[in-house]
């Protein structure tokens, strides 16, 4: 028979099991009359079992521990990094040098120190702003809420709380502008009045101190505002004032204090 | 989870789920390191290339193309591996290192070197490669072509030459 046509080039994909049918047959044929050819398959035989024989090495252990802690460390930057694709090839080499390497983890960390650092500061910074703002509001919630009490001691006591505010705000204000007008106890009365004549720059404040000047009957409040409007020298006190000094219920010595005080004004 | 491809696990890593690598890395990372080490001889290289190779996937995730995972995971380890050598070499000056470090290796320690092994050693790089990811990893020609950047029909080729190479070797020392 014809031996011409070795089959060396199809003796892998045979014991492989990848051959087609017929490929498969003229192989078989083949071998039969073929005694180089068939030697040539023993040996092939021979290798192939000597790499399904060839033992798996297992790496150790700590590999794995190493990765998923390299995971971990992404995860927590990826919550704050946009990850950097893109590189040029000619970066990528020069990460992998190992110096490069050391250079960046040592870069990395002094960043990452900084990073937090300035993140801290600026978290602690806001978090004074956000604790000096609440404690603003909760001292505005308690004064307003002592301001509205039943008992007079309490109102006095929420009307001082004034002195917690340098800048005190419209809610504040109007609470007590309300107290100075209205409210049945004399001395919470006279302790706003008190209160409020550290603002009479306020038109607001102003405004009310008038209107408190007009019905107000108690000598020592009179005589109190009278006293706050005219060292402003407000000219609209001088109506209220006159009006004071025609009432007969006013106390003498509130017209002495007004007469005097109004040549001041004027 | 065990159900899902290699393809879904990777794309999920690529849109951020990072814990599916822990998967993919139990399920590969040994076909990896024996690669490295059937190629290198060296445990100690092989260990930390492979975690290097696994890092990679991590870092590059986003530039996964949805393509076969295998052939991109050897595509790293192939390229891990000859940048390792590059650098050998270009500290060492030593051209023909790769095969010189291995035949000595191989007389050290001969107890840990198989018949096979040896005759693998004294293959060329790429016919050792082709025939170590071909026989020892089972990776099919088709991503043995992907991996080389070559076409099935031309790596099979190659396999065989390769095998006949080392069937040759392999009976000529027994």
């Amino acid at each position: 028979m014809m031996k011409k046509n070795h089959i060396t080039e199809l003796i892998p994909e045979y014991l492989d099991g990848l051959l087609s049918q017929s490929q498969k047959e003229e192989v078989r044929l083949h071998l039969k009359e073929c005694e180089s050819c068939l030697k040539e398959l023993e040996e092939y035989k021979t290798i192939f079992n000597a790499f399904e024989e060839e033992k798996e090495v297992i790496p150790s252990e700590h590999i794995k521990t190493n990765f998923f802690e390299q995971i971990e460390i992404e995860k927590q930057k990826e919550s704050k990094v946009v990850p950097l694709i893109n590189r040029t090839s000619n970066q990528k080499k020069i990460w992998l040098l190992p110096i490069m390497k050391i250079a960046a983890s040592i870069l990395l960390l002094i960043g990452g120190y900084a990073l937090g650092n300035y993140q801290q500061e600026q978290k602690g910074n806001h978090k004074i702003a956000q604790l000096q703002e609440k404690t603003q509001k909760i001292k505005q919630t308690a004064m307003l809420s002592l301001i509205g009490n039943k008992s007079a001691s309490k109102r006095i006591q929420g009307v001082n709380y004034i002195d917690e505010f340098s800048n005190p705000d419209e809610a504040i204000v109007a609470a007590l502008v309300d107290r100075m007008l209205y409210d049945e106890n004399t001395n919470v009365r006279l302790t706003a009045v008190e209160a409020l004549s550290n603002f009479i720059t306020s038109e607001e404040v102003k405004n009310a101190f008038i209107k408190a000047l007009k019905i107000e009957k108690a000598p020592a409040i009179q005589i109190i505002i009278i006293q706050v409007l005219v060292k402003i020298q407000e000219k609209k006190a001088i109506i209220p004032m006159k009006k004071l000094l025609e009432q007969n219920e006013t106390q003498p010595f509130i017209k002495e204090q007004i007469k005097s005080s109004i040549i001041n004004i004027v | 989870m065990n159900t899902l491809t290699d393809e879904d696990l990777m794309q999920k890593v690529s849109y951020g789920d990072l814990d599916m690598l822990k998967v993919l890395f139990e399920r590969h990372h040994k076909h990896i390191f024996n690669f490295l080490y059937k190629m290198s001889g060296d445990k100690m290289l092989s260990e930390d290339l492979t975690q290097d190779v696994f890092y990679k996937v991590m870092q590059y995730r986003a530039s996964y193309n949805n393509g076969k995972f295998v052939s991109w995971l050897f595509t790293i380890a192939r390229n891990s591996l000859k940048t390792h050598y590059t650098r050998t070499k270009e500290q060492h000056d030593d051209i023909k290192l790769e095969g010189h470090q291995l035949i000595e290796k191989q007389s050290n320690e001969q107890e840990e070197y198989s018949h096979l092994q040896i005759a693998l050693n004294k293959l060329k790089t790429s016919d050792r490669e082709l025939l170590i990811l071909n026989r020892f990893q089972e990776i099919k020609y088709a991503e043995l072509a992907e991996i080389k950047g070559s076409t099935p029909g031309a790596i099979k080729t190659k396999v065989n030459r390769a095998l006949q190479k080392l069937r040759t070797i392999y009976f000529e020392n027994i």
